[in-house]
Formats: C-alpha cells, sequence, structure tokens
C-alpha cells in the first residue's frame, strides 16, 4: 500500500509545484505574459477579407442590480448593436453597493481576463493597472477625433488624468457628494436648515429629543462621514495632503466634531452595526432627518414623499475648521478603459474604440446623467430631473470648490483605519489624536 | 487486487489534482504571500517576517482570536447539543420521523447569506422584528446588537444553521446501534433518560467526537454571519471578517494571507486538541 500512495503524493507535488511556479513568475514579472493570446486563440485568427467580423465584446461596468441609470446604459449598448449588427456585446455588471467588484476588476485585469471596455474608477484605485499597462492612454485616440474629444467638458477630462499625466479614462458621469436634508422634517420642527454649526447642534439636539434620527450614518461604512468631517475640518488644502507628510492636526478637529454630534444623540442608535443601505433605508423612509451621500443615492430613497422633500447642501463647516462651508466632494472619478489586449486585437480595436466612442458621445452621457442624477461630463443640458437633484448641480455649481474624496489620497488600509476609529472616538475609547497617529503609522507600513 | 492499483490511481489522479488546484495551491501562494507587502494586485515586496511580527502584535487580530473562540465555545455546546437531543428525540419516536427530520435539516440547505438577512431584520432596532413585538406589548426597545450582547446575538443563527446536519449525522449513527442493545437494556430494566446517557451516547462516542470535530474546523470558517448581521462591530469580529478586510477590503493581501496561515494552524492545534481530548476506543457492533 506504501509505494502507490508515495507516488500519488509526489504527482501532487509535482503538479502543485508546477502550478505555483506558474503564478510565481506571472506576479513577480508583472508584464503583460502571453496568456491573453492563448486564452482567445477564435479573434485572434488574422482573417483581414473580412471586414465585418463577428466579433464579442465584453463592456464590465456598475450598471447593474439597483442602479438608476441600468436600463440607459443597457439601451446605449442596444442602440450600438443595432448599427453594428456584427458586434456582440456581453454587459457584464457588478453592483457597486459593497467593494466586491473592485476585487473582481482586480483580479480580471490581472489574470488575463480583461474585459474589452472596462468602466472602473480613475486615481488610486487604477494605479496597478495603470502601472502594469494593462489600460491604453487615451491621448492620441482623443486628439485624432476632435468632434469627439471638443464634446466633453474640459476639465471633466482633466479630472480622471492619472499620476503620470496621461488621460486613460473617459468620463461618462461625475458626482457629488452632500448633506441631504429632509426638508419637510425641518420645517416641521421649526428648524433651519443645518447651513452652520450652530444650526446644526441645534437641529440633532431636536430631532434626537423627539426620537427622530437626526444623522443616518454608520460607523463601519462611515466612508461620506469621514470624507465630510475632514474636509470641512481641515480645508481642501489640507485633506488634499493626506497622511503623507505627516498628520495635519486639523484632521483632528473633524473627529473631535463627530464625537460633539454624537454627544448629542446624531447618530441612529445601531450605528455600530448597520450598513450604508440601511441607514438609506432610514432617511428614504423619513426615519431620519438627514444623511450623507452622494448624487447617485436619490434611486435608493423608497418614499416618494421624502425624495421630494430633500434637498442637498454642503456640510457645514465644524468649530475651527478651516473648509470655507462652500467645499463639497465630487469629480469625475469613473470612466472607460480600453484595455491593452482589446487594443492589440486587430479584429477588436476598431469595434471597441467606436463603441467607446458611442457610449461617451454627447446624447448617451444626457441620457445616463438624466437617469443617474449624476454631473454629465459633456456639454449638454439636463432637464427633467426633480428638485433635490437640481439642487445637488445647483450646489456643485456654487461650490467654492470641488475635491476628490480623501481616500483616493491614501491607501486603503489608511483610509479602513480611519473609518474604524469612528466608533472609537465618538464612543470616547480613543482620542482623535491616537486616532491619527494609528492611521499614519499605517500609511507609512504601506509606503513600504 | 495487484493490477486493480494503476486504475484506482488513474481515478484518485482527478479528485487529487482537484484539490491541489483548489486547495493546496492557494494554500502555499497564501504562505508565499504572506512575506511580501502588497499594493493591491499589481505591486508586491518581500519583506521577510514583517506580517509575522505585525501578527504577533495585532491587538485586533487578537480580539478577532477571542471572538472566534467565544463562538466556538457556543456552537460546540448548543449546536453540538440541540443536535444530540434532537436526534435522541426523533429517534425515540415511531411516527413522524421522517417529517421531523426533513424540518430540522432544512436550515442547512439555505445559504447562510439568506439566514443572516432575515436575521438583521430581527435585530434591527427601529423596525425589527423583535422590537416591534416589544413595542407591540408596549415595552422598551431593545438594542439586540449592542456591544456585550451582538456576538451571541450573531452566534444564534451560526448554531441554528447547522444544527440539523449533526442532527441527521446522530441520527444515522443511532440507526446503526443494533436493536438486541435496547432488547438487553430493557430486560434490565433500563429506560429513559438512563438508556441515553449509558446505552446511546456511549455508543455513538466516536460520531460525537467527528461532529465536535467538524463544529470547531466549521466555527473557524464562519464569515457571512458575522459579516451580514453585523459587519464584525461591538465586539463581533471573528477570524474570517478580519482576514477578508485586510486582504479585500484594504488590499493588503500579505497580511491577510499570513492571518490565513494563522487560522490553518490554530485551526489544525485545535482540532487535534479536541481529539486528543475525547480520545476513546473505537466500538465495532
Amino acid at each position: 500500500m506504501k509505494k502507490p500512495s508515495l507516488v500519488l503524493i509526489s504527482m501532487l507535488l509535482i503538479f502543485t509545484m508546477f502550478l505555483a511556479a506558474c503564478g510565481g513568475n506571472n506576479a513577480a514579472t508583472n508584464t503583460p505574459s502571453e496568456t491573453p493570446k492563448e486564452e482567445t486563440p477564435k479573434t485572434e485568427d488574422p482573417k483581414p477579407e473580412e471586414p465585418k467580423k463577428d466579433i464579442e465584446l465584453r463592456v464590465f461596468s456598475t450598471f447593474g442590480g439597483t442602479d438608476a441609470a441600468r436600463e440607459s446604459f443597457q439601451a446605449a449598448l442596444d442602440e450600438f448593436t443595432a448599427k453594428n449588427p456584427n458586434v456582440k456585446i456581453n454587459n457584464d455588471t457588478m453592483s457597486a453597493n459593497d467593494d466586491g467588484f473592485r476585487t473582481k476588476v482586480n483580479t480580471d485585469m490581472n489574470s488575463g481576463n480583461e474585459p474589452d471596455l472596462l468602466f472602473y474608477f480613475a486615481g488610486i484605485d487604477a494605479q496597478g493597472f495603470v502601472d502594469a499597462g494593462k489600460v491604453v492612454p487615451m491621448n492620441d485616440i482623443l486628439d485624432a477625433d476632435a468632434e469627439w474629444k471638443n464634446g466633453f467638458t474640459p476639465s471633466a477630462l482633466e479630472n480622471t488624468r492619472q499620476a503620470d499625466g496621461n488621460i486613460y479614462a473617459i468620463p461618462l458621469t461625475g458626482f457629488y457628494e452632500g448633506l441631504f436634508v429632509n426638508k419637510k422634517l425641518f420645517e416641521e420642527n421649526n428648524l433651519e436648515l443645518p447651513t452652520d454649526w450652530d444650526k446644526m447642534k441645534k437641529a440633532v439636539e431636536t430631532f434626537a429629543a423627539k426620537g427622530i434620527i437626526p444623522l443616518a450614518a454608520p460607523f463601519d461604512q462611515s466612508h461620506y462621514v469621514v470624507e465630510h468631517f475632514i474636509l470641512s475640518a481641515a480645508g481642501p488644502e489640507g485633506q488634499a495632503k493626506g497622511l503623507k507628510d505627516g498628520i495635519d492636526p486639523n484632521w483632528e478637529k473633524g473627529y473631535a466634531a463627530m464625537k460633539e454630534l454624537y454627544d448629542l444623540g446624531a447618530f441612529p442608535k445601531d450605528a455600530a452595526t448597520i450598513d450604508l443601505g440601511m441607514a438609506s433605508n432610514y432617511y428614504g423612509t423619513g426615519k431620519a432627518a438627514m444623511i450623507l451621500e452622494g448624487s447617485w443615492a436619490f434611486g435608493g430613497f423608497a418614499d416618494a414623499a421624502v425624495k421630494d422633500n430633500t434637498t442637498v447642501i454642503p456640510f457645514p463647516v465644524v468649530p475651527g475648521g478651516l473648509g470655507s462651508g462652500k467645499d463639497i466632494i465630487g469629480g469625475f472619478g469613473t470612466g472607460f478603459y480600453l484595455t491593452k489586449a482589446t487594443y492589440d486585437n486587430a479584429d477588436k480595436k476598431d469595434a471597441s474604440i467606436a463603441l467607446l466612442k458611442h457610449m461617451t458621445s454627447p446624447a448617451t452621457i444626457q441620457k445616463i446623467a438624466v437617469a443617474n442624477g449624476g454631473t454629465p461630463a459633456a456639454k449638454v443640458e439636463i432637464t427633467g430631473l426633480a428638485q433635490a437633484a437640481m439642487d445637488g448641480f445647483k450646489m456643485a455649481a456654487d461650490s467654492t470648490s470641488i475635491n476628490n474624496p480623501v481616500d483616493s489620497k491614501i491607501a486603503p488600509e489608511t483610509f479602513s483605519t480611519l473609518r474604524a476609529a469612528v466608533q472609537q472616538v465618538v464612543t470616547g475609547k480613543k482620542s482623535p489624536a491616537d486616532a491619527l497617529k494609528e492611521a499614519k503609522a499605517i500609511e507609512d507600513a504601506n509606503k513600504k | 487486487m495487484k493490477g486493480d492499483r494503476k486504475y484506482i490511481l488513474i481515478f484518485l489522479f482527478p479528485m487529487a489534482a482537484f484539490m491541489s488546484i483548489f486547495l493546496y495551491y492557494p494554500f502555499f501562494k497564501s504562505l508565499y504571500l504572506s512575506f511580501f507587502r502588497t499594493k493591491g494586485f499589481f505591486d508586491k515586496k518581500f519583506i521577510g517576517w514583517d506580517n509575522y511580527e505585525r501578527l504577533i502584535s495585532d491587538n485586533l487580530l487578537g480580539a478577532s482570536t477571542l471572538h472566534t473562540l467565544e463562538l466556538m465555545l457556543y456552537v460546540v455546546v448548543f449546536q453540538v447539543g440541540i443536535a444530540l437531543l434532537l436526534a435522541v428525540m426523533v429517534d425515540n419516536i415511531s411516527k413522524f420521523q421522517g417529517f421531523f427530520r426533513t424540518v430540522f435539516f432544512f436550515p442547512v440547505v439555505i445559504s447562510g447569506t439568506a439566514i443572516s438577512l432575515l436575521f438583521v431584520l430581527f435585530y434591527n432596532y427601529n423596525f425589527g422584528l423583535l422590537n416591534g413585538i416589544l413595542a407591540n406589548l408596549g415595552l422598551e426597545k431593545v438594542l439586540w446588537l449592542s456591544e456585550s450582547n451582538a456576538l451571541k446575538a450573531v452566534a444564534v443563527p451560526t448554531v441554528w444553521h447547522y444544527v440539523g446536519f449533526y442532527f441527521v449525522l446522530f441520527l444515522t449513527a443511532m440507526a446503526k446501534i443494533p436493536g438486541d442493545y435496547y432488547e438487553a437494556a430493557k430486560l434490565e430494566g433500563i429506560k429513559g433518560f438512563q438508556k441515553m446517557t449509558k446505552l446511546t451516547i456511549p455508543l455513538i462516542m466516536s460520531d460525537i467526537k467527528v461532529v465536535i470535530t467538524l463544529a470547531i474546523t466549521g466555527t473557524m470558517k464562519v464569515f457571512e454571519f458575522v459579516w451580514v448581521v453585523s459587519r464584525g462591530q461591538n465586539g463581533t469580529e471573528v477570524l474570517g471578517t478580519y482576514m477578508y478586510k485586510k486582504a479585500l477590503v484594504d488590499q493588503n493581501f500579505g497580511y491577510g494571507s499570513t492571518i490565513a496561515i494563522y487560522m490553518v494552524v490554530l485551526g489544525v492545534i485545535l482540532a487535534l486538541l479536541a481529539n486528543r481530548l475525547l480520545k476513546s476506543e473505537e466500538i465495532t457492533y
């Protein structure tokens, strides 16, 4: 009995080592290997005689699930396939509600399974696959088609520029974040909208006494809480510095302000264990008076009456904060990438560029912007939106600065540490200074 | 028999290959990655034992370990205990056995995430089922997922989900006990509770051992209940969720892999320990 098992084990071992070796090579060199070629042998066959060859393009995006623009996006794709019957489009989507799609995108990009067009974040999130040369710089393609390029608002294109100076992502719609307030609840309680800190405190006290949740914010998924408090405390320059060169002492004020509001009863009682979806549910059903959210949130509010009574304002300046009270978070943080593997594929190249141009044409951008309430990246007029969404655009237009959120300035692990610190600080288990020191230590370790 | 071996090996190989690709290869890859500092998916740097040094001084990991152990205690006591109790009772009835078997086994086939979502709606402070009942009775609402209570609240769906699985294992084990043992016991005048403690349980001891080992290793993998019900907040962070956060949310695959290795080591130690403590001679009928 001994011998066969020995044979089996050694076979296994060799097999495992073979696999491990493959993986190791791939990861160590980081160069686009031959894998994509091997995986798509059918489309590689050069058949130049046939001009209209049947091809399939995979477009990965987050326009799925409950996304407000899901149907408009699909319609835009259908428009393209109607005009180009030889192209089949695989509309591959994943919900943006959790971080799962980031993992999917990064795994796909890293394992030779790139989609043809990818709709994803620009900036630090894309740094990995941009540096690895997995996507094509769009500068030349943009310059070659002036009509297409001139369709965009210049600032929108500028906003997706990577650190290396190239534009890789072609934007569709932008976003803004702000304080969403239920005007009706404020009126019913004779309160003024929280445009400054005193009004904010007054509102929190009044709502808390009445049993209405003042600010629907979760501790764990406190992305928007951290972003707004830090921006308001440190101002646009202070937050843009991140934590690279030491801790800006003004950041502490943001955390101190969180504690101040928590002590007044601002957060939901179960803030520790709810997620963003539940927080949005509290606001959307009229159980909460305020929520920090982004322009995409309108679709998620369950109650139509709440939607109609919502307006969006900038988050007020925290005590001692350097913000102007008109600084908002927003930008064009996402766009379409054309992957290198597709660009190098003679069959797919032209069709995918045509599709990209179609999907980012002013007409498509307009339709998507109307559907999701985002700021359009093209010079188009948006009409027929709900009042709240128009308020949001107005807020963005009146703002003194539009800032990329602070998580685009620091490592993901640092941002997680900042989020985890929210509960610790507001419940008094940790001082704001200690929380920031801890985040700084993580940021430093990430630079190693 | 001799000539068959070749074929046995040939037929074993596909499964073995499958296991190596999806189990052993990821394990060794994790071991490899645990010596690197990773930045996202594309960039990594060899840092020697740094991740392991961090492992030792990581308070959050210590807390997660304790929470996992506490959860394990609940699982071993209640999951195995309730399963055993139910199995003994169902074994003693002659009618409706099939019905109860189906009813108790049913939660096992439901996905853990679905059960967790169900419990989110039970526990929710503002409009959850439990607080709805309390409010109707005119009582004060309770924060079910408070810092002192959250882990116990998460333990309830965790225990409930798999009770049926162990119940069926126990029931099968009991069905294997020959009828003449019970007849002899009946002649000796042993019945009821004594029959259970003196006869049934000793006879299925080896199965209990297996179930406890399964329960212990199963608890190391708990993820969805904690993730969905409490997001690892309020003292409910377990090793599974902590590893996920480090590896996939923070994109620190190096340290995430280190935690994975730690989980494997801890799981093996606990399983060995349980085996040693529950040592008993094999019974053959």
